[in-house]
């Protein structure tokens, strides 16, 4: 038997159909990597769409690419590893009972993504203003490709299904601060932060494949 | 209890986190000195998928993680690659692709 410790163990996180906290942690944990495997697919048809376009239309990518910023996406490549360290951070955090280092890591995290969005912004809106819309709406004539329409319609396709899962992100790590406050996690129970943490750095690891993808052909 | 979570210390995660800001510079890098064809994807794929990897393994745990979860994850590249495989031997030998797209 376990000898009781000085802080008494919180376990009313604990569902009464799970044998310890640990068996519940795991099978959270299982769950949300289903969930991301259900995720790489969804995001893979839209990965194979670019790749059937690219092996008909290679010139096309070559031409389009010209008109998404490096520099911008760079940027963006940095801030959202930047946003991945300071989640493990915070799981580093609840792990080790520092709840306000919970909380501070998960500010910077929101902090960051909130950058990534306003970056992103600025890049819709120039294309928006210039004509280069998805699909029939596409109107703009710097580019001499008859197919022009289709690369942008599957930038805005991938860029803007990652850009829903950033929001959704930030929604998530609002909702994490508030429980935080609430004093819910503790080293014990903080698998809300962890499966988030999951699916944050799948967020991240989608844009490190479109930044190449899409910014980095020429 | 919950005591055999893996908690990596905060100089690690640094560490991780500079390797894959050290992959993004290079990967900008090689476009500027001009890679011919094909092997200038090769080369931005290739770096991609390191970069991933780094953030599977140590970001996201998986290195320390129960064989079940390995599985799902490699299980999930596996279907992707079948995917793109499979439609790939479709769209690469048309004769003419369809005419309208």
């Amino acid at each position: 038997m376990a000898q009781p410790s000085v802080t008494e163990e919180r376990l009313e996180h604990l569902k009464h159909y799970f044998i310890d906290s640990d068996q519940q942690f795991e099978a959270s944990k299982m769950g949300m990597w289903i969930f991301l495997v259900t995720e790489i697919l969804f995001f893979g048809g839209l990965f194979l769409a670019y790749i059937v376009y690219r092996t008909w239309y290679p010139e096309l990518y070559l031409l389009a690419s010209e008109e998404l910023h490096t520099f911008w996406g760079a940027v963006n490549t940095v801030v959202l590893i930047g946003s991945s360290l300071t989640v493990a951070m915070a799981i580093r955090s609840a792990q080790l009972n520092q709840i306000k280092g919970l909380i501070i890591n998960l500010y910077i995290t929101i902090g960051l993504a909130c950058v990534f969005m306003v970056i992103k912004y600025f890049e819709y809106s120039e294309k928006f203003a210039k004509g280069i819309l998805p699909g029939a709406h596409y109107s703009y004539e710097g580019i001499a490709h008859e197919k022009a329409n289709i690369f942008f319609s599957i930038y805005y396709m991938m860029t803007g299904l990652h850009g829903i899962h950033v929001l959704v992100g930030i929604g998530l790590m609002v909702w994490l601060v508030f429980k935080a406050k609430k004093k819910v996690f503790h080293s014990g129970y903080y698998t809300p932060v962890e499966i988030t943490g999951l699916y944050w750095h799948l967020v991240d690891i989608i844009w490190i494949f479109l930044f190449p993808l899409l910014y980095l052909i020429d | 209890m919950s005591v055999h979570h893996h908690i990596s210390s905060a100089k690690f995660l640094w560490g991780v986190a500079t390797s894959l800001f050290i992959l993004t510079f290079i990967t900008v890098f090689v476009t500027w000195i001009h890679i011919p064809e094909p092997w200038n994807v090769v080369v931005a794929i290739g770096i991609a998928v390191i970069k991933a990897l780094i953030v599977v393994a140590f970001f996201m745990n998986l290195w320390w993680d129960s064989k079940f979860n390995v599985l799902l994850f490699v299980m999930s590249i596996a279907f992707f690659l079948l995917l793109i495989g499979i439609t790939l031997l479709d769209t690469l030998y048309r004769v003419d692709p369809v005419p309208s797209f």
